[in-house]
């Protein structure tokens, strides 16, 4: 069963002065003596899936939090879709769905019960596309929601987000506890209400459901913003491991002197090595000499962002 | 008042049904069993008897004047502190099931999500604890009504309605103290503690301090005396006393909606 997400056609889809759904500036979040957040500029784009990823304790749901109005910045401004989230917030989250980090739903209520009660905060759901959702879901909605397990609770938020078609999803850790026939029809889900015009913002530890859904990503580790750009130009910041195998025993010491060429270990006929910069001088060295085979492995996304958290960015 | 502003009173209201039924019969069962001993102490000289032998100030201070009469074993065993402190209990601990419990649980974030102001959402709770209470009050008087009149305790219906309203309004003001103290704190253990604290605190400073000729005069700070003092299972209550417990509990509420909207919601 499937159902096209559309976002509603009610209200501009971003800011009529930014053209941004999203824009962080500045963004200061102290709690006490612990600072959260340290000054973080950032702008989502109107239609486009954002990613947002860090480890444990980055500050993406501080962030997050921050443009819902849950937590007030200590200094420095948000914007969500073109209006500020503390004095308008009421029009704001009408358009907006969240998907929260730290998920705990209501009790002593079906998942059936929640979707009427937020229906009733929104002025109504339609009921047909809340069930085609469930359905995707595989959700059972007539099950109290304290018996759910982690994943089907995550569900029901997911459900409640799509449920409005709103222009802006902000979905923090959404896919936490779902198995992988779900982050598939997540993603799928994201896929089509990006189709439609919504915008998403996407926080993530999921790396490679990053990889595949968003058109920008910007990387945060201890409350600033590290890296910031699409993932192909972070991607390409990535370390690729390069094999080439000599047709004959050849002296390789010539690829040595290449710029970027690290951990060079020559075994016989066998050269291995990390490429941390451009592969054309590595190309163009190596058409100086016959080859068995060479071997280029694809930049992966999971070592550009273990480089960018351990703080090589 | 639109619909969303309904449901953020009767969604949390309908997740309390069972800790209302809970209370109701607790109470009931405290009301109903102590009634049940009204025929044995009926017709008994002997306990009045022993009674007038206590010091004076204990007599005030328990509420023991008139035990052998309707009205005086209701007061003593009934009105002058378990039902009107277990009614501020139950109200101290629903205002913080509707708020501080469940912020620190991180259960608001679903509502506070949805396009509603953070002061409709505190409102919603403050109506939804205030119903709460009315329904928990209702129970108790129609339990007292009929074990009055099954177990032959004769007294006026107006004078006991008006007891228990009484009892429900003064439950009501510490029932939003402490969804005042929620407003600005999201502390659960906080909100319990100061809430029962204030509402015993009430009952000492009331019972008390009229024993002491100098610190009298203080008595009349406690909502207690003004809920209270006036004896209204005996007397019938002026109507001064709903308006001076009702006209605080509104102060509360602004001021506990006032912090909500000024603070950081509490994550999980």
């Amino acid at each position: 069963m499937s159902a096209t997400l559309a976002s509603s056609p009610a209200g501009p889809a971003a800011s009529p002065r930014t053209g941004a759904a999203i824009r962080v500036t500045r963004l200061v979040k102290h709690f006490g003596p612990v600072e959260a957040v340290h000054g973080i500029d950032l702008e989502v784009r109107s239609g486009e899936v954002f990613g947002f990823v860090g480890p444990n304790g980055a500050g993406k749901s501080t962030t997050i939090r921050c443009l819902l109005d849950l937590l007030r910045p200590t200094s420095g401004s948000v914007e969500v879709l073109g209006r500020d989230p503390r004095r308008d917030g009421v029009d704001v989250r009408r358009r907006v769905g969240y998907v929260p980090g730290e998920l705990r739903l209501p009790e002593r209520m079906t998942s059936r019960q929640l979707v009427s009660s937020v229906g009733r905060l929104r002025s109504g759901l339609d009921d047909a596309f809340v069930h085609s959702i469930a359905a995707r879901l595989q959700l059972e909605l007539d099950r109290p929601t304290r018996d759910l397990s982690s994943g089907n609770r995550r569900k029901v938020a997911l459900l409640l987000a799509f449920a409005p078609r709103p222009e802006l999803l902000i979905l923090d850790e959404p896919t936490s506890g779902l198995d992988p026939l779900m982050q598939h029809e997540f993603l799928a889900m994201v896929a089509e209400a990006r189709a439609t015009g919504a915008t998403v913002f996407l926080s993530s530890h999921v790396l490679s459901e990053v990889q595949r859904a968003a058109d920008r990503v910007a990387v945060l580790r201890a409350g600033r913003i590290v890296a910031q750009g699409t993932v192909d130009e972070l991607r390409g910041r990535a370390r690729q491991r390069v094999e080439v195998w000599f047709s004959d025993a050849e002296d390789g010491t010539d690829l040595f002197a290449i710029p970027g060429l690290e951990d060079v270990v020559v075994e016989g006929r066998r050269l291995a090595a990390t490429l941390s910069g451009p592969i054309d001088p590595v190309v163009a060295a190596l058409a100086r000499h016959h080859l068995a085979s060479l071997v280029v492995e694809e930049p992966n996304l999971d070592d550009a962002f273990l480089d960018l958290y351990g703080g090589q960015s | 008042m639109n619909a969303s502003r309904v449901e953020l009173a009767i969604g949390p209201l309908r997740q309390m049904r069972r800790s209302l039924v809970g209370w109701a019969i607790g109470l009931g069962a405290v009301v109903a069993v102590t009634v049940a001993f009204w025929p044995a102490f009926r017709g008994s000289s002997g306990i009045s008897e022993a009674i007038d032998q206590l010091p004076a100030g204990v007599i005030q201070a328990f509420g023991l004047a008139g035990f052998g009469t309707p009205a005086g074993f209701l007061r003593g065993n009934l009105y002058e502190l378990i039902v009107p402190l277990l009614m501020a209990v139950a109200a101290v601990a629903a205002a913080n099931g509707l708020t501080a419990a469940e912020e620190d649980a991180g259960r608001l974030e679903t509502y506070l999500s949805q396009p509603v102001s953070r002061q409709s959402v505190f409102f919603g709770r403050t109506v939804a604890m205030a119903t709460w209470l009315s329904a928990l009050t209702a129970a108790i008087l129609l339990v007292q009504l009929v074990s009055d009149a099954a177990l032959g305790l004769e007294i006026e219906t107006l004078q006991v309605i008006s007891t228990v309203v009484l009892c429900g309004l003064l439950a009501l003001l510490f029932g939003t103290l402490a969804l005042a103290v929620a407003g600005w704190l999201a502390r659960p253990s906080v909100v319990l503690a100061i809430g029962i604290a204030v509402a015993v605190g009430g009952y000492l400073v009331a019972a008390l301090l009229p024993l002491s000729g100098p610190l009298k005069a203080w008595s009349g700070l406690s909502p207690w005396t003004w809920a209270l003092g006036g004896d209204p299972l005996v007397n019938p209550a002026e109507p001064w006393r709903y308006a001076v417990l009702l006209l605080p509990t509104v102060a509360l509420a602004a001021l506990g909606a006032a912090g909500f909207v000024r603070r950081d919601v509490r994550a999980a």
